[in-house]
């Protein structure tokens, strides 16, 4: 079963060029209610983002469409006064849209880091330079490394009555002599693992960059449907007029808008059209099980 | 032709006086499984980086080392680095990348080869050796026995003629690294690859073995099959290298063939007499406790599985307790928490009669409870080993070893026995009355397992109370008065190291294991010689 989290990882890393670009460099408010609504389909069916992060969303998409006409006091239609500064409709308006563009952004971005594990990532670097593809591997294992071992020193230190005073220069130089142990014994082990490397045959000669993906039919076809999709929509984002200030002139419902606009409504839920497919052929593939 | 020749090999360290290795001629032929055993700094590392041209340091070199008539310093890095394969001690150091898989790649990768290739030599080896439940794994979350049989697939997929393995089992539990040795022995048996691998392990490795080599200063000091060891070694300091049932044989003055392993202990010991001798009856009495756990519950992660669960234990004032278990079954986690370092979330940890949160402002850890962990690299702040002890002079005074040759060191540069007691002479230095050691005996050879044992004992006598959290049974068997089993986040069983070693079939020295079907007290070598009738060894 190819969900689209199994998809080729270049599937993924294009999609989410073509989502994100969509939502950011276009000021549509027709587009970006779609964007925002399959961001957070896809966000939720993914499991990129619980509850928390939920609320979280909205109070950023609260703040960020409160600030613009808050400060920003262009347009036309004055709706009411806020000490003395005049509140619009067209700030508002904007303001809204800008939230739903970063909203929509971060959305995408959550499910981007969700589908596309370490493995992808190195599988994409890997194929323009194995080499950065193993930096980026090691520097991976490294963190969490360096993390268990920050926590060993520091236990270690205390047990053995590192931290005689309790205030606080006294904790600050503990801090930085486990630093030092920490750097220490890093460098110290580096040199085994260099050995290992060496002694499998590291710098022996050109590298070759192994991952277990392939490219498939699937992956194949869905690069232009995708590619498609992205051309219809800039088009129609170019076709369509949006001017918030000083006075709104909107023209979103021409036929090149509303083309676009379907186009990036099938994008946006792309994932999900895979996916539910996917599943009913998972369905059928059952009942001969 | 031998696939291995080593021809008046030698070698000096840069400022060394004596060579570390001197004159070492040897054959070994192809599929033969070697076993090289020696004191620490006789030049056992020393001579198998020699046979890995990658690996050699820095020194001046004489003789030379052909494989398969070739000589190896003249293979190209591709050829060398696929034709012999090397895995070192430290299991977590070795690991290069994060993920299982991409381990398993990286050597042939290295070498450039095709992808099917690479794809097809992961598959083969992640069934060979039963790593494919974890091949999406990351490898820093696989326990140090896993590590280590990966570190060997990864050398592996580059399919070698040759395997040196520098005491790999070193760091491992019992279970663990015999499970490792297993999978060496059928690497061996099966595929015919050649092995040398220098371990202090006798048990599992010299009833396997086709030759033992015995390294003494740099020269080898014995180079035969294993069967003949025994009575060629038999009044010599190098039978401590052989398995307890070949020590038991020479002890007792056997005839014949030696038995090497347990089983052939058994019938030999079984033709034996039991000697009566009389024990000093033990006195029992009613002695304050240390430390004292009840109820205790712990775990790391709110939605995470109990580490400790119910977990009972008391430690009485002036014992060596030793608590015995598997690797990762949660023993280091409960000394952390015996030690104030993490907090159980329910039940009571009291020292010295006293709640842990009684001990304010550090006060555990001036003068009452002193931890030494597992890795005592992490115990080291300093450049040399001068700066290290300084202030620590009393507790120098308490340990039968002489730290002065070292102060210049760096701490990092001693050898593991060395490390161990200068982390413990820190250790001491608050004058704790308590001490809990976590795998003190780890890495550590047959002399200075002894000499620790000793120091052990020693500061019994001063009257410190000792918690020793060790996978090494043959260790706790040496000096602990009471031991016990670590099992599912709680104590299974507390009883005094004889009952608890002859009662175990499975959890027991090799030694007890031999004897128990004769008599109750020959846990250890020199008590089974006593036993049954030797003059003492």
């Amino acid at each position: 079963m190819r969900r689209f989290e199994d998809m080729n990882p270049l599937c993924a890393a294009f999609y989410y060029l073509c989502v994100l670009g969509l939502t950011m460099f276009g000021m549509n408010p027709l587009t970006l209610s779609l964007s925002l609504l399959s961001s957070i389909l896809s966000a939720v069916l993914f499991g990129a983002v619980k509850g928390r992060g939920h609320a979280f969303s909205l109070i950023l998409f609260l703040i960020a469409a409160l600030i613009n006409p808050l400060i920003v006091h262009n347009g036309m239609t004055v709706l009411f006064y806020f000490n003395d500064n005049p509140i619009t409709l067209e700030a508002v308006l904007y303001g809204l849209t800008a939230a739903g563009m970063i909203t929509a952004s971060l959305y995408w971005l959550r499910c981007l880091s969700k589908v596309m594990t370490s493995d992808k990532v190195l599988y994409i670097f890997g194929r323009f330079s194995p080499k950065l593809a193993l930096l980026l591997s090691m520097s991976l294992r490294f963190i969490e490394l360096l993390r268990v071992r920050w926590r060993k020193i520091q236990d270690t230190q205390k047990a053995l009555g590192l931290y005689r005073d309790g205030n606080l220069i006294d904790a600050l130089r503990g801090r930085a002599r486990v630093l030092s142990v920490l750097i220490g014994w890093t460098l110290e082990n580096g040199i085994v693992t260099a050995e290992s490397m060496e002694g499998r045959g590291y710098g022996s000669g050109r590298r070759t960059s192994y991952s277990a993906y392939r490219m498939h039919l699937s992956d194949w076809l869905f690069l232009p449907v995708c590619a498609g999709l992205t051309a219809v929509a800039v088009v129609g984002q170019v076709r369509s007029t949006v001017v918030f200030y000083p006075d709104m002139q909107m023209e979103l419902w021409n036929l090149w808008g509303i083309l676009g606009a379907a186009a990036f409504a099938v994008l946006g839920t792309l994932p999900l059209i895979i996916n539910a497919k996917e599943a009913l052929r998972w369905r059928g593939l059952l009942s001969k099980v | 032709m031998a696939r291995l020749t080593l021809e008046g090999l030698s070698f000096t360290y840069p400022d060394a006086k004596a060579p570390a290795l001197c004159d070492v001629d040897l054959q070994i032929e192809g599929g033969e499984f070697l076993t090289l055993m020696g004191a620490t700094g006789s030049g056992k590392s020393t001579l198998l980086r020699l046979l890995k041209p990658e690996l050699r340091q820095n020194g001046t070199l004489s003789g030379r080392v052909l494989l398969d008539g070739k000589d190896i310093g003249g293979l190209t890095a591709r050829e060398s680095a696929s034709a012999v394969g090397f895995v070192a001690q430290n299991p977590e150091e070795q690991i290069v990348t994060d993920k299982v898989w991409h381990e398993l790649a990286f050597t042939l990768e290295s070498l450039g080869a095709r992808r099917e290739l690479i794809a097809r030599r992961i598959a083969e080896i992640a069934a060979f050796f039963d790593i494919e439940p974890w091949l999406d794994r990351e490898t820093a979350t696989l326990s140090g026995g896993q590590k280590q049989l990966l570190n060997l697939a990864a050398v592996m997929t580059a399919d070698p003629e040759v395997l040196i393995l520098d005491e790999p089992t070193a760091q491992l539990d019992p279970i663990a690294a015999s499970r490792f040795i297993d999978t060496l022995h059928r690497l061996n048996r099966e595929t015919g690859l050649t092995v040398i691998i220098s371990e202090h392990r006798a048990e599992e490795l010299i009833p396997i073995s086709d030759r033992l080599l015995i390294l003494e200063e740099g020269r080898l000091a014995f180079c035969d099959t294993p069967k003949k060891a025994a009575s060629a070694l038999k009044d010599t300091a190098y039978l401590r290298f052989l398995t307890a049932s070949a020590r038991i044989f020479a002890g007792t003055d056997g005839a014949g063939e030696a038995p090497l392993s347990v089983r052939e202990g058994q019938a030999y010991v079984n033709g034996l007499t039991v000697k009566e001798i009389q024990t000093a009856e033990k006195t029992a009495e009613q002695k304050a406790s240390a430390l004292s756990l009840k109820n205790v519950y712990f775990r790391y992660e709110r939605r995470g599985a109990d580490v400790l669960s119910d977990l009972d234990l008391e430690v009485k004032e002036g014992e060596i307790f030793a608590l015995l278990g598997r690797n990762g079954a949660g023993k280091s986690t409960m000394a952390a928490v015996a030690a104030g370092l993490r907090r159980a979330y329910s039940g009571s940890v009291r020292v010295f009669s006293k709640r842990l949160k009684d001990y304010t402002n550090g006060s555990l850890y001036q003068g009452v409870l002193s931890l030494l962990p597992q890795d005592t690299e992490n115990v080291f702040l300093r450049e040399t080993v001068r700066e290290e002890l300084c202030g620590c002079e009393k507790a120098e005074e308490r340990l039968p070893f002489d730290f002065k040759p070292l102060y210049d060191r760096h701490p990092f540069d001693l050898s593991g026995g060395e490390r161990q007691l200068a982390a413990l002479c820190k250790a001491l230095s608050t004058n704790p009355r308590l001490l809990i050691l976590d795998e003190p005996s780890k890495g550590l050879d047959g002399n200075m397992k002894a000499l620790l044992c000793g120091v052990l004992k020693g500061l019994k006598r001063e009257g410190v109370t000792i918690l020793m959290i060790s996978h090494d049974v043959e260790f706790a068997a040496l000096c602990a008065d009471r031991c016990a089993l670590f099992s599912q986040g709680r104590i299974a069983a507390a009883d005094e190291t004889e009952t608890f070693l002859f009662e175990n079939r499975f959890y027991t020295t090799a030694a007890s294991r031999i004897t128990r079907q004769k008599t109750r007290g020959g846990y250890t070598v020199e008590r089974a010689v006593k036993l049954l009738g030797g003059a003492g060894c």
